[in-house]
């Protein structure tokens, strides 16, 4: 409507012209058809190279109209007295619709152009969309929110046929039904063609179908020539073209979260192939060391060539022996029940004190040789699962017992901090190299100087990090260069309020 | 009375050492114990041992590494304790030198057996040095490169007496097939186990009385031959 207003203004504006034209030469007495004639030919032109065709014509009618009644003879008549002048008419006529036609084309070369840009640079922003998603789940869902977006559509779906059912994903703000049986027979047709079609820049394969009185544009989702998919799109026409640019942006983006997912597949199965290995490796001689000592301190003792205080020797070996094959044994299958999830969080109001008790008394026998020093600041109930919080801390318990030198004193601080329970341990050991600071809590992780050290299995710390991590809590390592390596736990804790507050009156 | 034979037990592992350790003396050896690979070499180049048992897993040094230094300077029968699993170093420190190896876990009988067979080649060979070797019913002579079974020569190629007496030399040691191969056909053979096991198997025939159940070339599965030049206890 407005269009339409602007170019009766338009006609308006050149009849002016023309008349002011037509006026003033006149006044002038000027009456040289020449002079007068390619000044109307100019007014025409420039209001036709503006303007759409009917105004071209309009103004060149008018035009022809106004030269012959007011400057050919007989002037004052509309009739053509010399046939030349047929001819200025002709030309007048001529002159302004070849202006007007290149106009327009060029004008609509314009539109065209700035159509497009306006597609590619969502096509491109698209294509950065697809770029930025990596998690496969959530991938498509976005893909389709963001053409959507981009292509201010009404409604959006992804389409993909997998073992013969449809896959669709939705966004917009319109929600549409698709017909399966129509999505497959537009797949089943994309599939039996591949044709490109030069001028509209398509392959083969649109569709449209109008469901609850909507037209719905499908286009196949094609990566290479192999259809994987549909693309359906409501609402604003997207042109052709585009929407098969559309429809290959999509198939990459499909394409692409495969291959993450195929990768990411691959990785996995090569971490739980290395573990295998590892485990293999580490079980393996954490088993065979000490069935060999148990056989040879039982051919000891089966021979009659020890004296009783060597006989004792070796049979505390064997009991000795035989307790490290079982704390591998449990840390296996603690390993295997927290690989297969079957451990689970159950939170308790507990008193921290209690924790540190529990975790005592779990790994008593390591500690055996050690002074542990417990100061428990904060002992208030907090809500937490106390069964995982000591195990965990039992592990980093026994972990200190064996890095410190026998009698050296283990410190084990608890305490409220904002709202979590930090568990301390500190030990009179070595240390922890720098290198291997971030990999103790590594599955078979060592420390390079502790393969001299009988008894750890490699896998306590990371049952702990593996314990805790059930419950949201986490586990870093320290060093404090005055004594030796600081490990320290925090979980997040609901504290009672009424009895923190009745423990400090 | 003998004086007893010396071992050093080269093991980090303090139960290993427990338990090894009272076997062996209370079998009539004498034991020094290392914990590490540098001590064991200290106290190797200390007080000469009869025979190292030395385990492949060390903190310091590799095992490997231990058995290679060691036979830089000396002729002591090695037997290595391996744990790994990995064929892999037991076959290196075979090449290496060591004489033979237990598999962890070892029983006690094994590794004592071993242990009496090393010993047993060194005083052998400090006896022999005579040109000819005789196991069992089976006598080698070197320079006439004639065997005799039972007063009965046996017809050997060239190829057959060459293992034979590369094996029977060397007697009651392990040699790797890589050692073997490359000792007979040369280093480019190495990669060709096939050639080794038809010899094996023609001079089997030849020389033992049950081919099926070997007496004299005993098989290591995976790692190479020995001559035995006394029966399997």
């Amino acid at each position: 409507m407005r269009w339409r207003h602007i170019e009766s203004l338009r006609v308006g504006l050149g009849i002016v012209a023309l008349g002011v034209c037509t006026g003033l030469y006149h006044a002038w007495s000027i009456a040289n058809p020449a002079i007068v004639a390619l000044t109307m030919l100019m007014v025409v032109l420039v209001v036709a190279a503006q303007a759409a065709r009917w105004v071209a014509v309009t103004m060149s009618v008018t035009a022809t109209l106004a030269f012959n009644f007011f400057f050919l003879p007989p002037v004052g008549t509309l009739t053509i007295a010399d046939p030349q002048n047929w001819v200025v008419l002709f030309t007048f006529l001529a002159v302004s619709l070849v202006a007007s036609h290149l106009s327009a084309v060029a004008r609509n070369r314009t539109h065209e152009a700035v159509v497009r840009r306006d597609e590619l640079a969502r096509l491109f922003d698209l294509s950065r969309d697809v770029l930025v998603v990596t998690d496969s789940h959530q991938a498509l869902a976005s893909l389709a929110r963001s053409i959507a977006r981009r292509f201010d559509l009404e409604f959006v779906a992804i389409a993909i046929p997998k073992d013969g059912e449809w896959g669709i994903l939705t966004a917009g703000s319109v929600p549409v039904d698709l017909d399966t049986r129509e999505l497959s027979h537009a797949f089943a047709a994309a599939k039996a063609s591949l044709e490109f079609d030069a001028h509209s820049r398509t392959y083969a394969g649109h569709r449209t179908m109008v469901v609850q009185g909507r037209t719905v544009q499908l286009v196949p989702l094609r990566v290479g020539a192999r259809p994987t998919g549909l693309l359906a799109v409501v609402g604003r026409l997207v042109e052709a073209g585009t929407l098969d640019a559309l429809g290959g942006v999509v198939a990459l983006a499909i394409e692409r979260t495969q291959f993450l997912d195929d990768r990411r597949a691959g990785e996995l199965a090569r971490q739980s192939d290395a573990l295998k290995t590892a485990l293999l490796a580490s079980i393996g001689h954490d088993l065979k060391t000490p069935l060999t000592s148990i056989r040879a301190a039982a051919a000891n003792l089966q021979g009659q060539y020890l004296n009783e205080a060597d006989r004792q020797d070796q049979s505390d070996l064997i009991l000795a022996e035989v307790d490290r094959l079982n704390r591998l044994f449990q840390d296996i299958l603690e390993m295997a029940r927290i690989d297969a999830g079957a451990v689970a969080a159950e939170f308790r109001w507990v008193y921290p004190s209690e924790i540190v008790a529990a975790a005592r008394d779990q790994v008593g026998h390591a500690l055996r040789g050690h002074e542990v020093r417990a100061l428990t600041a904060d002992d208030v109930p907090v809500k937490l699962d106390p069964r995982l919080t000591a195990a965990a801390l039992a592990r980093l318990l026994e972990n200190a017992a064996q890095y410190s030198p026998d009698g050296e004193r283990i410190t084990l601080q608890t305490r409220l901090v904002d709202d979590a329970l930090e568990l301390q341990v500190q030990d009179h050991g070595p240390g922890i190299a720098a290198c291997d600071l971030p990999h103790v809590f590594d599955r078979f992780f060592r420390g390079r100087s502790s393969r001299s050290r009988p008894g750890g299995t490699g896998m306590g710390l990371w049952i702990a990090r593996s314990l805790l991590e059930i419950e949201g809590g986490r586990v870093w390592a320290d060093n404090d260069p005055a004594t030796g390596a600081i490990f320290t736990v925090r979980v997040p804790v609901e504290v009672n309020a009424a009895a923190a507050a009745m423990d400090t009156e | 009375m003998t004086t007893r034979p010396r071992i050093l037990l080269v093991d980090d592992e303090i139960a290993i050492q427990r338990s090894v350790g009272p076997l062996l003396r209370s079998h009539g050896y004498d034991v020094d114990v290392a914990g590490t690979g540098t001590e064991a070499l200290k106290q190797f180049a200390a007080d000469a041992p009869d025979l190292i048992i030395l385990d492949l897993g060390l903190p310091d040094i590799q095992g490997t590494e231990v058995c290679r230094r060691i036979r830089l300077t000396s002729n002591s029968p090695i037997v290595v304790l391996s744990a790994r699993g990995t064929e892999g170093d037991k076959v290196n420190a075979l090449d290496l030198g060591a004489d033979d190896y237990v598999t962890k876990p070892f029983g006690p009988a094994e590794l004592l057996a071993r242990i009496r067979v090393s010993l047993r080649r060194v005083a052998t060979e400090a006896r022999e040095d005579t040109g000819r070797l005789t196991a069992g019913d089976l006598t080698i002579d070197y320079d006439r490169r004639r065997v005799v079974r039972q007063g009965v020569e046996i017809r050997l190629t060239p190829k057959e007496f060459e293992l034979l007496t590369l094996l029977a030399r060397q007697h009651d040691r392990v040699l790797t097939h890589r050692a073997i191969l490359k000792a007979i056909w040369g280093g480019n053979a190495v990669e060709q186990p096939e050639h080794l096991w038809t010899l094996v198997a023609q001079l089997r025939k030849k020389i033992e009385p049950d081919p099926a159940n070997p007496r004299y070339l005993l098989s290591e599965p995976w790692v190479g031959y020995r001559f035995a030049s006394s029966p399997p206890d």
